[in-house]
């Protein structure tokens, strides 16, 4: 690929992905604020976040669900976010080098 | 921990919001680094000059995106693959943006649409859940993005200049599992008693769905806006 042809894609790649950003806010701009509808962003943000560890959970294998559990579990204990977020990524990490997976 | 965002007024877009941003996204630094150094990497190994790269990761900043579109760094450019590629893999900042438009209530209309340049993944998980401790500053998500972005652009550079690290190193200290662990500390501060139950089961399921039997990069989308419809209907049922 030639210089233009990396800056024009580079561009295009910015534009795409600043729609995807602002479209979101511009979109929900168009509809009256409601109970109802601020019931459903709040929905939608813990959805998100859902479909961002469940299938990220599913598709890193046994590690990635001990990683998932241990840290979930140190949160019910701990409650403190980094501690749990630590405890998860050793016990992954400590499961990899021991069940050599 | 029940009243709705616009019980609490106006939203602001301030330094030290922006500060408090930048300092919760400090235990993803050291993952945000590898991702962008690896990618510095990749990108060299694709035929990309140092300065592409790291304009890539200025202007584009998203990961997925960055990573998927080197498969496709050719002559004649494939436009098409690579914007439909592009937007299928950051779709799902729609809902990401949707999702936090009542922390900008009351921002000028510029305030706004710039603060959703560094709209991204890990600062717009830390807003939500700050949120749901009573931020109210969009300034939160702005300063955690600054942060990433300087990180990673930063990482693109050096990875391109002298990494050679690959990602089954990554693998083995456990760093992919980084961002799972993340959202998932978040997604526990976030859960308000039983009423979440129904559409985040909604949402995992959907999300999984997605993953076998739709094509690539489109399961938070689906498992977003799954959920989200699921949580309208059981809002609607409420008596």
């Amino acid at each position: 690929m030639n210089t233009t042809d990396a800056l024009l894609v580079i561009f295009a790649m910015a534009l795409v992905t600043y729609g995807t950003r602002a479209g979101g806010i511009w979109l929900v701009g168009f509809m009256p604020m409601s109970p109802r509808l601020e019931a459903f962003l709040r929905y939608l943000a813990g959805s998100v976040l859902v479909a961002l560890v469940v299938p990220a959970t599913v598709r890193g294998g046994a590690a990635a669900f001990v990683a998932v559990g241990v840290t979930l579990l140190a949160m019910v204990v701990v409650r403190r976010g980094l501690v749990a977020m630590a405890l998860g990524i050793l016990a992954a990490a400590l499961y990899r080098a021991f069940m050599g997976a | 921990m029940d009243t709705p965002p616009s019980a609490r007024g106006p939203a602001t877009l301030t330094l030290a919001g922006a500060w408090r941003g930048a300092r919760a996204m400090v235990p993803v630094f050291i993952p945000v680094f590898v991702f962008g150094a690896a990618f510095g990497v990749a990108a060299h190994a694709a035929g990309l000059e140092g300065w592409v790269a790291a304009l890539m990761s200025a202007l584009v900043f998203a990961g997925a995106s960055q990573f998927a579109v080197l498969d496709l760094w050719q002559s004649p450019v494939p436009w098409v693959t690579i914007l439909l590629a592009t937007f299928a893999i950051n779709s799902r900042h729609l809902l990401l943006g949707a999702s936090i438009r009542p922390l900008t209530r009351g921002l000028s209309t510029w305030k706004r649409y710039l603060s959703m340049t560094l709209l991204s993944d890990l600062n717009w998980a830390a807003l939500i859940s700050a949120e749901a401790r009573g931020e109210r500053d969009l300034g939160y998500m702005v300063g955690g993005g600054v942060a990433m972005w300087v990180v990673w652009l930063s990482a693109t550079v050096i990875g391109g200049a002298v990494g050679d690290f690959t990602l089954a190193d990554l693998q083995r200290y456990g760093l992919d599992l980084v961002m799972a662990v993340f959202f998932a500390t978040t997604l526990f501060g976030l859960r308000r008693k039983k009423i979440d139950d129904l559409p985040w089961l909604v949402a995992g399921l959907a999300s999984l769905a997605a993953v076998w039997w739709l094509p690539a990069n489109w399961h938070v989308l689906a498992g977003g806006l799954a959920g989200g419809v699921a949580g309208l209907i059981q809002y609607g049922r409420r008596p």
